[in-house]
Order: C-alpha cells, then structure tokens, then sequence
C-alpha cells in the first residue's frame, strides 16, 4: 500500500505546485466563484469518475456512462416535451439507469463477457437510443425549478450538483474504504478466483457495480440536462474516456485492485485546476488535453519506474 | 539397436538453477539414434526442466548440451528445431482453423505464396510415413486428441526430426489411441530418430523403451537398458530419497465418530465411483500422480464442481453442496494447491487476505469492517503460525512461500472449519516451513478438526495420513492404514502396477 501513498503524495505535490502557479498568474483564481465554477462546467464527469473508480478497482470498466447520460438526458427532454411531468420522468431517467447498468451487468457478470465488448455495443446501443427519440432536434424550456437546480446557487453560492458531488464522494469513500462491499471490490479487483473460492458471490458483486455505474451515469445525464437547458442526441459524447482518464491518473490500476477513491478526487481537482490555469494563460483546449494526456502516460510509467526489476526476472546470460 | 560412438544429443554435467533454487544438479543423459529412451521419476523430479533444456527453451546454468557430439548453444525452440530436435506435449498445439496439412507445414512458409498441392502431397506422404490414415484437407479443430499428435509428430518429420521428445503423450488417450501411439515412436526409431518418452505409466515403459533413466530431485539416478531393470527397481529408484526427520509420522487422533462419508462420487468424465469415510480428528491423505483428479474430488467437496453421481453424508446428513459459500456455512474449508491463482490475492495486505473467508465477522451491523477485530486477528494468527513479516498490512505476494502458505492456512483455519481440505500443503515451500506447516496440521486435528491432505509427495503422505487413498486417472485404487503403507506400495498403486486391492 505504501507505493499507492506515494502515488497519491505526488498528486498532491503536483496539485499544490498547479494551485500556487495559478494563485500567482491569475489573481482571480482563488475566487469563490471561479472555484465553483471549475467544478460546475465538469460536474457529471467527476460524478462519474467516483462510480468508474469503483468499476475499475474491480478489474472491469464501463465505456457505456457517456451514452447513458445521453439516453438519461434525452428521454428527459423527450418525455417532458410529451407532457408527462417532471418529478415522474426523472424517476422513469433514473430506473432507465438501473436497467442499463443491469443489463451490462447481467452480460458480464453471469455470461463472463469482457465488459470492454459488452459495455462498448452498450456505447453505440444506449446513443442510438437517444438519437432515435431525438433524432436532430435539441429539446430545451425545462421547468424553471429544475434548470435553477442546475444553474444557480442552492446554499449560497454553491450549486445542487457540487453538493451532490460532496455527499457522494463521502459516502462512496466510506463504502470503498470502509465497508465489507469495498473490501470485495478490492479482491475481486485483485484475484476473482481467490474470491469465489472464499465464498464471496462475485457475480452478484460485478451487478451491483455495474448498476451503480449506470444509475451514476443517468442522474449525470440529469444534472447535464438541467445545468445547460436542453438537450441534443450528442449529449456527452466521449465523456467515457475523459472519465477513465481521469481515474486512471488517480492511481487505479487499470487491471484491478489498486487505487483510491482518495487518488481520484486529488487526479479531479489536478485536472481541473490544471485546465483553469492553462486556460487562463490563454492556452487552447487542444493543448490542455495534451498536457492531460502526458500526466496520463506519466500516471502508468513513474509507479513503474520505482519498481527495480526483481532478481529472477532478469535474462540470465547464456553460459 | 547399436550404441553409435556420437549421441544424437547429450547433457553432460548440466545444472540448472532458478533463483536460489536447484531444478538440475549435474545431469547426464545421452540420447543415441534410433533408441527409444524413457525419462521416469516423481512429479517435480526434474523431467520438464530437461525438456526445456533439450529444447532451447531454457540454457543452462552450467554444463554443456553436446549435439553430434560437439558443444552446442541452443537459444530458443526455434533453434532447436533448426537441430531437428523437437517436443510434442500431452497437450497438443494445433491451429484449429486451419487444416491438417496447414498445420503441418505450419512453419514451413518459405516464398510468399504456398504451394498447395506440393503441401497436401507432401502432407500425406508424412502421414503414411507414421502409418495413419487421416485425411490432409480435415480441420484440426475436428481431429481427435491422438490425430492432433500425429500432426504433431508429421510436423517434426516436416523439418527433419532427429531427436523427438514426448512428454506424457499418451496421458489423455485411450487405450487403443496409447498403443498406437507407442507405435509411431517405434517406427520413428526404427527409422533412425533419438526418441525421447516421458511417461508415468510404467507398464508402457516396459512395453516401449530401450533404456530408461531415473531421474530424482534434479538429479541422474540411473540409465539402465530395459532388460538389466525391473519395475520395482525403478520405483524405489524414484522414491529413494533422504527421508528427514520431520517425517516423522505423529500418532493418529482419531475418534470413532465418522464426519463426512462419500458413496460412489462422480463427476462425468473427471473421476468416478469415489468412496470413503473419515472419521473425526483423522488425516486421510491422498496420494497419487498429477492427472490422477485427487484436487476436482476436493473442488466437488467444496461446491465448486457439479457431481454428477454419488452422494456425500456430513455430519449424519445427506449433503448437497452447488457453491463455496454453501460448504464454507457447513464448516469444510479447501486451501487451494495454487497459491497464485486461487488461494491468496497477492497485491493485498496479509491482513485482507486472512479475514477474507470470514469477512462477516468482521462486520457491523451497518456493513462497515471493525478494523481492531481484524487486525488482532491477522496479528494472534501472525503470532501463532509464526509468519515472518514485520506487520500484516504489507502486500502478501512479498512474503517467501513457506509464510505465504501459512498465510493462506490462517484464512481457512480462521473459519474454525470441522473439515479442513488442504491441497499440496508444502509444495514449493523449504523444509523448515514444512515442518511447521505438517505441525499445524497435526495440531488442527488432536484440537478435533479433520483434515484431507492432497499431496504428490509420497514422504509427506506416509507423515501425514493416518489412512491413505491412492488415485489414478480418476479411479479410487485403495485406502491403506498407514502401517500397510511404504512409498513402493502407494506409488505401485498410482502408477497401475499393481490393480486395486
């Protein structure tokens, strides 16, 4: 566990280097407003990265989330402009959720799929979904109550989505960390043999995440509907990857087992200050995703660096 | 068959180390043209270290590998290939898309395009030569096991084969498939080729070989020409070792009480017609070779193989068990011969890996783990076992094997199981760990727990089991009390030298 600390220290050390750079250049920076800002203009993607880490600790991933936000986000829009009031189409978007995770679940799980196959047709169905009911329209004229859960401040200045983001996060670091359900997400992560043979039903477990990750992904589509106003058969398009990315830099192993919810938050707030900072030196956008894409390479390269090759793996010479 | 003064191929003095350990100290084994030679000694003798050096895939630590009778390097299978030395395994490697001539001439792709018909004639000419009848244009995904190997072998002849090694091939055949097999290797050293046969099964030793060497604990042992041994030899040739005196056999402390009884167990095409008692605080060992299915009886006792007959009686009650949750609730715990694979998540503390079976325990009511319980767990079971580490939240794959398994017991011992199944208790593990690990056992019994011990190593069978069940290819041979019992008596047994009693 030490080398995961480590890794999670040299997060930290980048963030404070970033937040101290930033603070220097830009006097706006540690502005309340531009803080809440930061997160809001990328809240459904770190909802998402908190449910993905649990995904990926437990040796799968789910490429599906952005296609779920969209098909969450959609039939809101789709069912609203029908007439059927709100409070019950959000219910129905988040059951949708369910079902969707469910449904990658049921094929990983019990079948024994690989959830990169079962979650990328999941990626194209759950898109085509939402374009079939939108086609090319954009739906928007939400209810003034649920575009202002979205757009202004809910106590003081802070909006519904951050404090969302809050509670989430903590319950979620009490369940990975904590809870009996984390520790087997670890060691199926880990070893899935070793966990069967200890009892433990992995099946059932790989279900449970599966549709955690798709009721996250749906309540994101949510949330993306009411923060902007409307939505388009596109909503979120290849938000999965940024997603991934993002835990990946937090220091989950991409082949299960290893990483914290901790790791995520610190790989969060670097990628967002990095991307503010740069944005306020006038830096494109193209640039920006480079540069996260060298911390990503970086992310799977320096863990590996510290690790000296053990005695017996070495080619011994011929004689 | 003439001993020509140059061997097709030899190991003179050649040692192989693997770290820290020995696989082969000072081999010699010559191979001369057109002899049929056989490698026999226990499982973990050596035999597939010799393979792989024969075969380029591993070099040796030192020693020199003579080809012709001059020094060679082989790097890789490639290279070997090159020499016309060659492998064929219980497990044949066949594309299975691709038919029999394809597979054939699989390495043979010289120029850009194939010709066809040259290979399909040149195909079948190598399948006459071994005297089968099979047809070139077949896919080999239909072929049976014993055509698989004959593509197997007409492939080596495609190249040139001088020397043909093959390592328990007739393992997984039929009887009729076995005999036809051995009749290709006699054809091929009638033909001039250095065959090499690795086999358990000594009665097809006996049946097919010119000479045999006995090979123990990495060591050369013996190379003798048929005629001048007998089966019995051999055997104590193959278990002969230095026996030390942790094994030492303890008393038995067993009750009358019987704990758990199974009546004609079976699992469709894995082992049949299983049947035995034990009774509480016994050690029932089994004993047998790889392949004799000793682990899927245990992996059917523990829910994770569906029995297709038989029924199992624990405790004075029918017992039908479909999961391991359902035989850990009964109290039966199995700790897996594969530490890697099955018995310990390796990346994760120790401390994780102990409570795992019993995770429940450790719970409160809101499913949250009570950390304290676990760690004077991890740490009363440090203590006890005596695991050297200096705490238990470091990653177990850090620790040296011999800890690792008493890491793995800790797990199981933890559910405070009444029927404790451990699978090759020892292996890998030095001698001090051993010992203690026999101990444990010892003591999980006299405190009234019942253990069935799976071992491959007839010293640790004779120390352990008060009985011992021997098993050969899925089939029940005998139970012995352990005074009837001497390694040549079990291993007899489980090589089907001598029938069930």
């Amino acid at each position: 566990m030490s080398r995961l600390f480590s890794w999670e220290g040299f997060l930290f050390s980048c963030l404070v280097v970033i937040f101290t750079f930033n603070a220097i250049a830009a006097p706006d920076f540690l502005g309340i407003s531009n803080q809440i800002n930061l997160f809001q203009l990328s809240i459904e993607k770190i909802i998402l990265a908190l449910v993905m880490t649990f995904v990926i600790i437990n040796a799968e991933i789910d490429l599906s989330v952005g296609s779920m936000m969209g098909l969450s986000g959609c039939t809101f829009g789709y069912l609203y402009q029908m007439g059927v009031p709100a409070p019950l189409v959000i219910v129905i978007c988040l059951i949708i959720g369910i079902a969707g995770g469910l449904f990658n679940g049921w094929f990983v799980a019990r079948l024994g799929l690989p959830s990169l196959v079962v979650t990328l047709a999941t990626l194209i169905g759950f898109r085509g979904l939402a374009r079939v009911m939108l086609e090319d329209r954009g739906i928007g004229s939400f209810p003034d109550w649920f575009a202002a859960l979205g757009q202004r401040g809910l106590i003081g200045p802070v909006p519904f989505a951050l404090i969302a983001f809050i509670l989430l996060f903590l319950l979620l670091y009490v369940l990975l960390e904590r809870s009996g359900f984390g520790r087997k997400t670890y060691v199926i992560g880990s070893n899935r043999d070793v966990a069967d043979f200890a009892g433990i039903d992995t099946a059932r477990h790989k279900m449970v995440i599966f549709t955690m990750s798709g009721l996250a992904a749906a309540f994101a589509g949510l949330l993306y509907a009411a923060r902007v106003g409307a939505v388009r058969g596109d909503v979120a398009s290849g938000f999965e990857l940024d997603v991934i990315t993002i835990v990946l830099l937090g220091g989950v192993s991409i082949f299960g087992g290893r990483g914290t919810l901790v790791g995520t938050l610190l790989s969060i707030l670097i990628v967002l200050n990095l991307r503010n900072g740069m944005a306020l030196l006038s830096i494109t956008g193209h640039i920006q995703t480079g540069v996260i894409g060298l911390l990503l390479i970086a992310s799977v390269v320096i863990p590996r660096i510290k690790l000296p090759t053990p005695r017996s793996l070495k080619p011994e010479a011929a004689p | 068959m003439t001993l020509n003064p140059a061997p097709t191929l030899a190991l003179r003095g050649v040692s192989k180390n693997f770290g820290m350990t020995a696989a082969l100290t000072d081999m010699t084994l010559e191979l001369f043209p057109g002899e049929v030679h056989a490698i026999v000694g226990e499982n973990g003798a050596g035999k597939s270290t010799v393979i792989k050096i024969m075969t380029g895939i591993h070099q040796p630590s030192s020693g020199v590998l003579e080809v012709d009778g001059a020094p060679a390097v082989l790097n890789g299978s490639k290279s070997a290939r090159l020499r016309g030395i060659a492998a064929i395994y219980q497990e044949p490697m066949v594309f299975p898309d691709l038919d029999v001539s394809e597979n054939i001439f699989i390495s043979a792709t010289s120029g850009l395009f194939l010709n066809r018909p040259a290979m399909r004639r040149a195909a079948r000419e190598l399948i006459a030569r071994i005297g089968m009848t099979l047809n070139v244009d077949r896919i080999a995904s239909g072929l049976s096991l014993a055509e698989q190997q004959a593509v197997e072998i007409a492939r080596a002849l495609s190249q040139d084969v001088r020397v043909l090694i093959m390592d328990e091939p007739t393992a997984s055949l039929s009887a009729h498939e076995a005999s036809e097999l051995r009749r290709i290797a006699r054809a091929l050293a009638d033909d001039g080729v250095s065959v090499v046969y690795i086999s358990h099964r000594l009665e097809e030793v006996f049946q097919l070989a010119d000479r045999v060497s006995v090979i123990r604990d990495g060591k050369h042992i013996s190379t003798k020409l048929i005629a001048d041994t007998d089966p019995q030899t051999l055997i104590a040739e193959m278990v002969g070792r230095e026996v030390g005196n942790y094994f030492t056999k303890m008393p038995s402390t067993a009750t009358s009480e019987i704990l758990l009884s199974l009546q004609g167990l079976s699992v469709d095409g894995v082992f049949e017609n299983i049947s035995f008692d034990i009774k509480r605080g016994e050690i029932l060992a089994m004993a047998g070779l790889i392949g004799a299915r000793r682990t899927d009886v245990a992996l059917a006792l523990f829910g994770m193989l569906k029995t297709s007959a038989g029924t199992v009686t624990y405790k004075g009650h029918t017992l039908k068990i479909t999961s391991s949750r359902q035989a850990i609730d009964a109290g039966i715990a199995y700790v897996s011969e594969d530490r890697r694979k099955m018995g310990l998540a390796m990346a994760l503390p120790i401390r994780w890996n102990i409570s795992l079976a019993t995770l429940q325990k450790y719970l409160t009511p809101m499913g949250l783990i009570n950390t304290r319980a676990e760690i004077a767990t991890a740490w009363e079971y440090k203590q006890k076992l005596n695991i050297r580490t200096p705490n238990t939240d470091i990653a177990v794959g850090n620790l040296s094997g011999g800890n690792q398994q008493k890491v793995m017991l800790a797990k199981w011992l933890n559910m405070h199981p009444d029927l404790l199944i451990v699978d090759e208790p020892t292996r890998g593990i030095d001698v001090g760990a051993k010992a203690e690990v026999h101990a444990l056992i010892r003591a999980f019994t006299a405190a009234g727990g019942t253990a069935l011990v799976i071992s491959s190593d007839l010293p640790e069978v004779l120390a352990l089991g008060d009985r011992i069940l021997v098993m050969r290819e899925g089939r029940q041979m005998a139970i012995i009390n352990h005074a009837d019992a001497s390694q040549e008596s079990i291993m007899a047994l489980a090589t089907g030298q001598k029938d069930a009693a």
